[in-house]
């Protein structure tokens, strides 16, 4: 499946068919299912989702991550290197180097006996040949870059003598330490504050831009991917629904379910009488409806859907897909922005 | 959600008098608020040594003043750690004010004994955040429901039918009853909390982010639950939240709160067509909103530093070390509350004008500003 394949150079990751599984009580739960795509390098790719969608496993899948009892199949190529067959020792290597990773939660994310510079140190050290005073140095500047300020005094200080914003920033220091081709970020502002989202989000555009490295940002704000991403991937249980450039998503979605959930949102720039709901809750992923996952709460179902899972097929747009057996039937001039 | 045809027929239409009604405004005139809140503080001590002696206080909530009128709805917005929820808790007593008054009718809620208190409650009720937490795991959605009843003596048959059929309104099966919280999912059980705050037929209810813990398709369902209900019922609401989107939705009138203090305060498109108080311009542009090309298009000022602490608030006005437009007397002296013009409020010594933007105001004063547009 290609559909996903922007134009684009050749692309930093590649994601074929990735299924992760979780061994429970109820048989096995799968997180993620038959999950492709590509993110080429530079770009933003952000991954929406409701809890539970799958989009932060997909994540740790790719970074392998993932707790013992998790069964994964498909395959992840990251810069011609097959991620998934790799060892330990050999994957421990490229994380936080090639590819470093943006945790929600600050605090449980950092160590708290270690001082904030001494866990940047450790990055840098552990990746290149810098000895411990040049690596000191270099944190501080990492600090100081992201804009941390006092980045002299701060470095020794350890996370819980920082804020949330502040810890956010110094996570992000770590992360870029050693220019990661890929960064993926996972919810990096959900437990922040508007004006200092606002601050680490500027911080993130202004560090990929900077570096140049690709990023995945995984997120539930859908405000948060209009503003910053190139492509978009949307997931429900466990599976890609529409996938694209961010406009082609926004404002030409092909997908009952993208856009419901554009139209549950509301708006704070125009008032809407009542807000269109999606009824209903997300289904169980241990007992996974037959067929398409959003049939039962789709205003568009029709009993086809319920036969069999659908494909992502290509429809309008450059890499613009959509699973829904009823593509064709949805009228696509979407309003036009203003 | 049911049907609307099946809700099942509810004794607590609007025309019936609520047998649990405090009495407190049974003089309410056309036009006079249900609440008035005067001068509420709230501030928490700070103990330290072996004497826990008191070293300070954090001043959660400081010198706030509102009202609210009948079936209306009131946002309260501010970032975390501005007091709001401290400001809701504190109008129905779940916390007892450090001072101020909040005037129920003709009756001063702080001033009320135990039994009156209780009595007061039927009329203010309130739903919490976290619908995991706010529900005890050992009962049965019944007995949650039914709970408030049962404390003003609503006989065990007619409370049996009652939470039937508050079930039934908001959107769950009367067979649900029988079940635990356990069994039910977020949106669910910020319904059950909903149900059990309309089972006094309450006047006003207290709503403490009620749907930032819920997925936004489930928000939405949330939301236009509250909407029906309020129409239905007669309902006040004090919505607090920090989604001001979610907040522009469903308020009449806004009040913007930082560090304890009220900042703004005017009706919804007011606040968010022409925001005079600088804090409320920042607050709004910071908001990621979701299209596209007007996020391309938009200017983002974006704040310096973090929210000071409320233990030690800032001199003057409390918003003026992260002002970009902050001039000497702001340091210095404490802003009131003003209105500007007639139903609109800030408490700012240098109010934005009509259509002035704090870019331009940033601008004229030749002052810096970061400036974000992608």
């Amino acid at each position: 499946m290609s559909v996903a394949n922007g134009a684009a150079p050749a692309p930093l990751l590649t994601v074929e068919d990735l299924s992760v599984g979780f061994h429970s009580r109820e048989g096995v739960v799968k997180a993620v299912s038959n999950v492709s795509f590509e993110i080429s390098p530079g770009e933003v790719l952000a991954v929406v989702g409701e809890s539970g969608s799958g989009k932060s496993v997909t994540a740790l899948a790719l970074m392998q991550l993932h707790p013992r009892n998790t069964e994964i199949t498909g395959d992840v190529i990251f810069d011609n290197m097959d991620l998934l067959s790799m060892e330990d020792e050999e994957m421990r290597s490229i994380r936080g180097r090639d590819i470093a990773m943006i945790f929600q939660d600050p605090m449980t994310a950092m160590n708290p006996v270690f001082s904030v510079g001494d866990q940047i140190v450790e990055s840098i050290v552990l990746h290149t040949d810098n000895n411990k005073k040049e690596a000191w140095n270099k944190a501080v500047d990492l600090l100081a870059a992201v804009g941390v300020p006092e980045p002299k005094r701060r470095a020794s200080q350890y996370p819980h003598e920082y804020s949330g914003g502040m810890r956010q920033r110094a996570m992000i220091a770590m992360a870029i330490a050693n220019d990661p081709k890929l960064l993926i970020a996972d919810e990096p502002t959900t437990a922040l504050d508007v004006t200092v989202q606002a601050q680490v989000m500027e911080v993130l555009y202004d560090v990929q831009e900077q570096t140049g490295s690709a990023m995945m940002l995984i997120t539930h704000d859908l405000g948060l991917v209009a503003g910053a991403a190139d492509r978009v991937q949307v997931m429900y249980a466990s599976r890609l629904m529409e996938t694209g450039n961010v406009d082609d998503v926004f404002y030409r979605s092909s997908n009952p379910y993208t856009r419901a959930l554009l139209d549950s949102i509301p708006d704070l720039e125009t008032v809407k009488d009542s807000l269109s709901s999606i009824p209903g809750n997300p289904p169980s992923l241990a007992h996974p409806p037959p067929g398409c996952a959003f049939a039962p709460r789709c205003s568009m179902a029709i009993p086809d859907c319920g036969l069999a899972v659908p494909e992502l097929v290509p429809v309008v747009g450059v890499g613009h897909a959509s699973r829904c057996i009823r593509t064709a039937d949805m009228d696509v001039a979407v309003e036009a922005p203003a | 959600m049911t049907d609307p045809s099946d809700r099942g027929s509810i004794d607590l239409g609007a025309d019936d008098v609520s047998p649990y009604d405090s009495g407190a405004i049974s003089t309410l005139e056309i036009g006079e608020p249900l609440l008035r809140v005067r001068n509420l503080v709230k501030e928490f001590p700070i103990r330290a040594g072996v004497f826990r002696r008191q070293v300070g206080s954090v001043k959660a909530v400081s010198d706030v003043s509102f009202n609210l009128f009948p079936n209306e709805t009131l946002g309260v917005v501010g970032e975390s750690g501005c007091g709001k929820s401290t400001l809701g808790r504190s109008l129905l007593r779940l916390i007892e004010p450090t001072s101020g008054q909040v005037m129920f009718g003709e009756e001063d809620v702080t001033l009320a004994g135990r039994r009156r208190l209780q009595q007061l409650r039927s009329d203010l009720q309130m739903v919490f955040q976290d619908p995991y937490a706010s529900l005890n795991p050992r009962l049965p959605i019944r007995d949650i429901v039914g709970e408030p009843m049962r404390i003003h003596g609503v006989s065990r048959k007619e409370a049996k039918e009652r939470v039937g059929d508050l079930l039934n309104r908001v959107g769950l099966l009367a067979e649900h009853g029988n079940r635990y919280p356990h069994e039910f999912s977020g949106g669910q059980r910020q319904r059950i909390g909903i149900a059990r705050s309309l089972a006094l037929r309450p006047k006003v209810i207290v709503l403490d982010e009620p749907v930032s813990a819920l997925d936004v398709s489930i928000q939405a369902q949330v939301l236009n639950l509250l909407d029906e209900l309020q129409d239905e019922f007669d309902l006040s609401y004090i919505f607090i939240a920090h989604d001001l989107s979610v907040v522009r939705h469903t308020s009449d009138r806004i009040a913007v709160m930082y560090l304890g203090r009220l900042a703004e305060v005017t009706d919804r498109t007011t606040l968010y067509d022409e925001p005079a108080h600088p804090y409320t311009q920042s607050l709004l542009s910071a908001v990621p909103v979701a299209d596209p090309k007007r996020e391309r298009e938009r200017k983002r000022i974006i704040l310096q530093g973090d929210v000071p602490s409320p233990a030690n608030p800032p001199k003057g006005c409390r918003f003026h070390p992260r002002c970009p437009v902050a001039k000497d007397k702001c340091s210095q002296e404490t802003p009131e509350l003003t209105e500007v013009t007639p139903g609109h409020f800030v408490s700012c010594h240098f109010p934005l004008l009509a259509g002035e933007t704090l870019l331009d105001r940033t601008r004229q004063m030749g002052r810096d500003v970061d400036i974000s547009q992608r």
